[in-house]
């Protein structure tokens, strides 16, 4: 009698392959909830400080309306909704994205990428999304909240369509953030250390904290095609109160297409480099 | 004196090595820097868009300027991150090795920081070069050299206060296991109150009293005040000596909180 089960070979067709991503991502996922779970005083303590930095998040918001009305036909409501937008991208990167790019120096200096790679599945996935912060969901919870006291305050009413557009940029926005990320940690390929990238990211993304409206054109551009987090917070708001059509929404899923294979692309270049630590 | 003397040479001696050691990563300090001077560029842009659009902000367009150009500076060089290390080490029993020694454990959190900062700088200043270049034209630049003097005197003193109530919160780990959130409520709180997120001027006309005088204000926004602002002599002499008086008084109490801990420290592993 054996003990082990006969099973199939990986079926090695590209259909198949994503699929078995997906079921990995979900099996990351189930993990993640059940670990959570034994610390509950982290998430507590998680949706604490999330809750007082979005506080803090707004007073720069609210001190700025109290000198004036609008600033380039942002109401004090609309920036608020932006707040709430912004809230919910940062807490979704803070629970999928940045607990992975954040061990990156790890994974090349100790080489656990070693182990990685030998695993049945790919590697740039796994470093990606591998591992997931269940508690940072609350600041997502809480990101809505303000969304939607936002867009009563400012008696925004969007249609369906505009919320339709408005959640595909959130994910353009949210898949450019990953890849500008994920090209900026890549750099540990040929830096050794990138500890303080994060950092760098986490100080740039605050630009989306505000309209891109706000910016001089130069940084509008940049915060556009470069550091795109206008896809992910100024464009949605924008979609949500109608006045922005279809082509922007086009232009992020090009844009977002693209990212992800120069991002593959450089990935791959990376890999060449990479000579193994641990051996 | 003997005792000051000596301390005085074993720092210097442990600031020459931490240095040395710390240079190795000094492409990651280039980086950290760049992090640094982010949020304060976005901040400038910003309250600049609120002028150029009519805001009637309290204080004018080259006071912000300057301001934010001269912020990222002045949060690097009073900042201290040793809360976290120094409760570690007094909750792990480092702090017992040190105690058989002729030197105090904090004099090597001391070298850390001016190491440190030494490095941050050469990285730092060539940035805040480019963005004041950049903004010159409406940069307050005071002509009088007194005032540069008394801003780099403020910066001492807002360092050494910094320092303090890190030391502080860290003392509170020789009766708590964790102090964790406590540093993380500092960091927080120190933010909005130091004015490194939005200057203290632009607070609301009734908490202009309590922010005025609460000590976060001494640690980084009078210092930034001093050159950016139009502080009257009279206000300055006040100022300064409210920022003295709170080093002393943060000095005298970590002093005996420090005393306190001590003898209620037992040691791990020992």
């Amino acid at each position: 009698m054996s003990y082990v089960e006969v099973r199939q070979p990986l079926d090695r067709s590209w259909w198949h392959r994503q699929w078995r991503h997906v079921r990995l991502w979900r099996r990351f996922l189930a993990q993640a909830v059940v670990r959570e779970t034994q610390y509950r005083a982290h998430f507590l303590t998680t949706l604490l400080v999330g809750l007082v930095q979005l506080g803090l998040g707004i007073v720069p918001t609210l001190l700025l309306f109290g000198f004036t009305q609008e600033v380039h036909g942002w109401s004090r409501a609309e920036v608020i909704t932006l707040v709430g937008v912004f809230q919910i991208v940062t807490g979704l990167m803070a629970a999928f994205v940045a607990p992975n790019l954040n061990r990156m120096t790890a994974y090349l200096t100790e080489g656990e990428l070693d182990g990685v790679l030998l695993r049945p599945v790919s590697s740039q996935f796994y470093l990606t999304l591998r591992w997931i912060n269940v508690a940072e969901l609350s600041n997502v919870a809480s990101g809505i909240v303000v969304l939607v006291l936002g867009l009563v305050q400012s008696g925004i009413s969007p249609t369906i369509g505009q919320v339709v557009q408005a959640v595909v940029l959130v994910v353009c926005g949210l898949v450019l953030l990953t890849c500008v990320w994920s090209a900026m940690s890549c750099l540990a390929f040929w830096l050794q250390s990138v500890g303080p990238i994060g950092a760098v990211y986490l100080g740039l993304v605050e630009a989306g904290r505000y309209p891109l409206a706000f910016f001089p054109v130069a940084v509008r551009t940049f915060l556009t095609f470069a550091f795109p987090v206008a896809f992910a917070t100024t464009f949605p708001v924008r979609a949500l109160a109608g006045d922005l059509g279809w082509s922007p929404v086009a232009l992020g899923a090009g844009l977002s297409v693209v990212a992800v294979m120069l991002i593959r692309l450089l990935w791959r270049r990376g890999l060449r480099t990479y000579a193994s630590a641990s051996s | 004196m003997n005792a000051v003397v000596r301390n005085l040479r074993v720092l210097r001696r442990m600031t020459a090595a931490e240095i040395a050691q710390q240079s190795v990563y000094r492409g990651a300090w280039l980086i950290f820097m760049l992090a640094n001077i982010c949020v304060p560029i976005i901040s400038l842009l910003i309250w600049r868009t609120a002028i150029a659009n009519g805001a009637q902000l309290p204080i004018d367009e080259r006071y912000v300027t300057t301001y934010f150009v001269l912020l990222g500076f002045v949060t690097m060089a009073t900042s201290s991150w040793m809360a976290g290390f120094l409760a570690n080490d007094i909750r792990l029993g480092k702090l017992s090795t040190w105690m058989v020694r002729p030197a105090s454990l904090l004099v090597g959190f001391v070298a850390n920081n001016l190491s440190e900062k030494f490095l941050k700088l050469f990285a730092l200043v060539p940035m805040i070069g480019i963005v004041w270049w950049i903004f010159r034209d409406s940069m307050n630049i005071p002509a009088s050299l007194g005032r540069w003097v008394l801003f780099a005197f403020s910066i001492v003193l807002g360092a050494i206060l910094v320092f303090t109530i890190d030391i502080l919160i860290a003392a509170l780990a020789f009766w708590m296991d964790d102090v964790s959130a406590l540093v993380q409520a500092r960091v927080i709180i120190a933010g909005v109150l130091s004015g490194s997120v939005v200057p203290l001027a632009l607070m609301p006309e009734w908490s202009q009293g309590f922010v005025d005088h609460q000590p976060f204000r001494y640690t980084v926004s009078f210092p930034v005040e001093i050159v950016a602002g139009e502080l009257s002599g009279g206000d300055l002499v006040a100022g300064l000596g409210i920022q003295f008086g709170y080093v002393v008084a943060a000095g005298v109490l970590a002093r005996l909180v420090w005393a306190a801990g001590i003898r209620a420290y037992s040691a791990v592993g020992a």
